[in-house]
């Protein structure tokens, strides 16, 4: 049995301290995963080849605060990948025969769960490592095979059961509830561009469905009012689908099996109201979720586009008009790690920014070396951290926000919001105002 | 009295020949398995379309690591001398080539004497800069297992040994004794390549695509697993 009282720094629900035998159910999870998954060949060549440089240690932000010796994204990978050399490589098998050695304990389960919900999975370490090792991957798999014998935080798990065994997202919101919203939404738009913008429902063979994070519907009024008024100014044909209207998919930061089934639940209502394509909204990590529709929905997977993407062809196709307005203060962009850290989407924003505002300010690094907020890998939903959180991983941040100048930050990303106001307030930056690129746009656009 | 000729003539000839098979083939089963592998993850992954010109940006900017020294930037130029020494010295000293030369029938430009003794002097300085550095840091120390220590040690014993072999005038020990010494250490470097992190050799060219892969998932790997565990239906 488990011991009782165990504690992490986030909660659990009470039925993971119930587990048994976990070494041995973490061990057989580890095989299924190495069996029927992609990671055998990366874990076996890191288990090889990593060479413990410290490279990595001045990259990672929360080394750069904490300077613990456990943070260090190499350290951090070397629990899991002891477990596998131990286990899952025959010379490791034979020389424990023979010599006994390191044996997988509940203690060490209990210190690889901390250690891994203390990473935000970032990656900015991968691009330091002369080896090539993803410190991100082997956390994400560590967090997997964790949440298998039930070891992960209650905010994340909680989250996925309303989405798949629930109402149907993330944040609980029942479909009445959504409509009102976006009724009331409706009626603000109109109040501001004397013209009816709607929001869509269920139209069949729209272009584009909508998923935003859910949590914008709760959260981000201006940046869904900026969404529908992008799409009604460029005349798209767009809709939110009733039946799934949540882009959130927080199997990208723990587990394939949730990932898997998240996706493809965005792909059947796609099909369902026979859209051609995926809108993303102001989301990372919704949007690297999205990209999995090609691995998860077979040939005919619907193309993906992000919402920022879309402004920025509509804009320089002279699709969108602007009214001669623009942003005054001093705006920052930070680019959210999900669409920036392969370099997937770092321009368009930028240009969209440069052109609707009189003083945009780059904070350094950025792009593809950009520092997380402190609040990715689903670390921002879990409030009990939120002093880890803002501190030892969001000082970075809030330095390099301070060094900028910048008095609004823009951040397309209802993650990197959260954790970037909380970072603001928490580190004595209480003027810089944290919004989405669709918020500004939504004061230049021209709507007639 | 020991014939230490016979000696050194065994672990240069017979020795010498078995370790560098042992090196070669061992390397060469690494490689293969290690491209097998990738075309099986390739196959197996739902999404096939792979960032090539990112992986190869990367991969290359890893195998020239020129413009990477601002991180750890001693530690790094240090990295940087030692794999320069130890893999011209061995393939351009003038003494190794002559003894390979009747041995392949083939033989190829050597370097002059003096740029050999600075790069051996470099080795072996880089080597000990490697091993005092990695225990001087705390990051690192707090990373290191034995055989990160062990490692450059041994990878600089045939360059010290050789140093001496090369420079009787600065050699405390009999020459025979030295070159034994050399010897030897050589054949252990060789066997280690393949057991050790020195396999990077030839599987560093391919980190970069390994680490890209592991991200594209086969498609039901996540139904399969949970079919593995009898967790199909069990609630979330």
């Amino acid at each position: 049995m488990a011991e009782s009282g165990r504690k992490y720094s986030f909660h659990v629900e009470p039925k993971a301290l119930q587990v048994s035998d976990r070494p041995r159910k973490f061990l057989e999870a580890f095989a299924a995963v190495l069996r029927h998954g992609n990671y055998q060949l990366a874990l076996d060549t890191y288990a090889r080849l990593s060479t413990r440089c410290g490279r990595c240690a001045s990259t990672c932000q929360l080394y750069a605060t904490t300077q613990q010796d456990e943070d260090l994204p190499c350290h951090r990978s070397e629990l899991l990948l002891r477990v596998y050399r131990r286990y899952f490589t025959r010379w490791g098998v034979m020389r424990a025969r023979l010599f006994g050695g390191f044996t997988l304990t509940d203690e060490y389960l209990d210190q690889m769960a901390e250690a891994s919900y203390r990473c935000t999975a970032c990656r900015r370490c991968k691009a330091a490592c002369p080896m090539g090792m993803d410190h991100g991957l082997v956390t994400r798999l560590a967090r997997w095979l964790l949440a298998e014998i039930g070891l992960i935080p209650k905010a994340l798990v909680v989250s996925v059961r309303q989405q798949l065994a629930g109402v149907g997202n993330t944040s609980g919101i029942p479909l009445p509830a959504l409509k009102d919203t976006c009724q009331f939404l409706e009626e603000e738009l109109q109040e501001m561009f004397g013209v009816p913008i709607p929001f869509p429902f269920d139209v069949q063979q729209a272009e584009y469905v909508f998923f935003p994070a859910v949590s914008d519907y709760l959260l981000e009024a201006d940046t869904l009012m900026g969404n529908a008024a992008v799409m009604h100014a460029s005349g798209a044909s767009w809709t939110i689908g009733t039946g799934n209207y949540d882009g959130i998919n927080y199997g990208l930061f723990y587990s394939d099996r949730m990932l898997e089934q998240i996706v493809q639940n965005v792909a059947a209502e796609v099909r369902r109201l026979r859209g051609r394509k995926v809108l993303v909204g102001e989301c990372g990590h919704a949007t690297r979720a999205a990209w999995y529709l090609n691995t998860f929905a077979g040939p005919d997977a619907p193309p993906v586009v992000n919402c920022l993407q879309y402004a920025h062809q509509m804009l320089t196709a002279g699709r969108l008009r602007l009214r001669d307005q623009r942003i005054e203060e001093p705006v920052a962009y930070h680019d959210p790690c999900n669409i920036a850290r392969g370099g997937r989407i770092t321009e368009e924003p930028r240009e969209i920014l440069k052109t609707i505002c009189r003083n945009y300010v780059e904070m350094t690094p950025n792009r593809t070396e950009n520092y997380c907020c402190g609040g990715g890998g689903g670390t921002v939903s879990i409030d009990e951290i939120r002093g880890f959180r803002t501190g030892s991983l969001g000082k970075c941040k809030a330095d390099q926000i301070r060094a900028s100048g910048a008095k609004i930050v823009v951040s397309p990303c209802a993650n990197c919001k959260k954790q970037l106001r909380e970072v603001c307030a928490d580190n004595g930056l209480p003027d810089v105002q944290i919004v989405g690129l669709h918020d500004l746009l939504l004061k230049v656009i021209e709507v007639k | 009295m020991i014939d230490l000729q016979t000696w050194i003539d065994w672990a240069g000839g017979p020795l010498f020949r078995a370790a560098l098979a042992f090196m070669l083939l061992g390397l060469a089963r690494r490689a293969a398995l290690n491209a097998w592998e990738i075309v099986r993850a390739w196959r197996r992954a739902g999404d096939k379309q792979l960032p090539w010109r990112a992986v190869l940006r990367a991969t290359l900017r890893w195998l020239f690591p020129l413009g990477q020294v601002g991180n750890r930037a001693l530690f790094s130029a240090t990295t940087l001398l030692f794999h320069a020494a130890v893999i011209l010295v061995p393939l351009f000293l003038a003494g190794h080539v002559a003894l390979w030369q009747p041995w392949l029938g083939i033989a190829w430009p050597v370097m002059p004497s003096a740029l050999a003794t600075a790069l051996t002097v470099a080795a072996v300085v880089a080597a000990l800069g490697l091993v005092i550095q990695r225990a001087a840091s705390r990051a690192t120390r707090a990373l290191s297992r034995l055989e990160d220590y062990a490692l450059p040690i041994v990878v600089g014993l045939p360059f010290l040994t050789g140093l001496l072999v090369m420079h009787p005038g600065w050699n405390p020990f009999s020459y025979q004794w030295t070159m034994l010494a050399h010897v030897l250490s050589a054949d252990l470097l060789l066997v280690l390549f393949p057991l050790t992190k020195l396999s990077h050799m030839v599987l560093l060219p391919a980190t970069q695509l390994v680490s890209e892969l592991a991200w594209h998932f086969p498609p039901d790997a996540g139904s399969r697993v949970a079919a593995a565990l009898r967790k199909e239906g069990e609630p979330i």
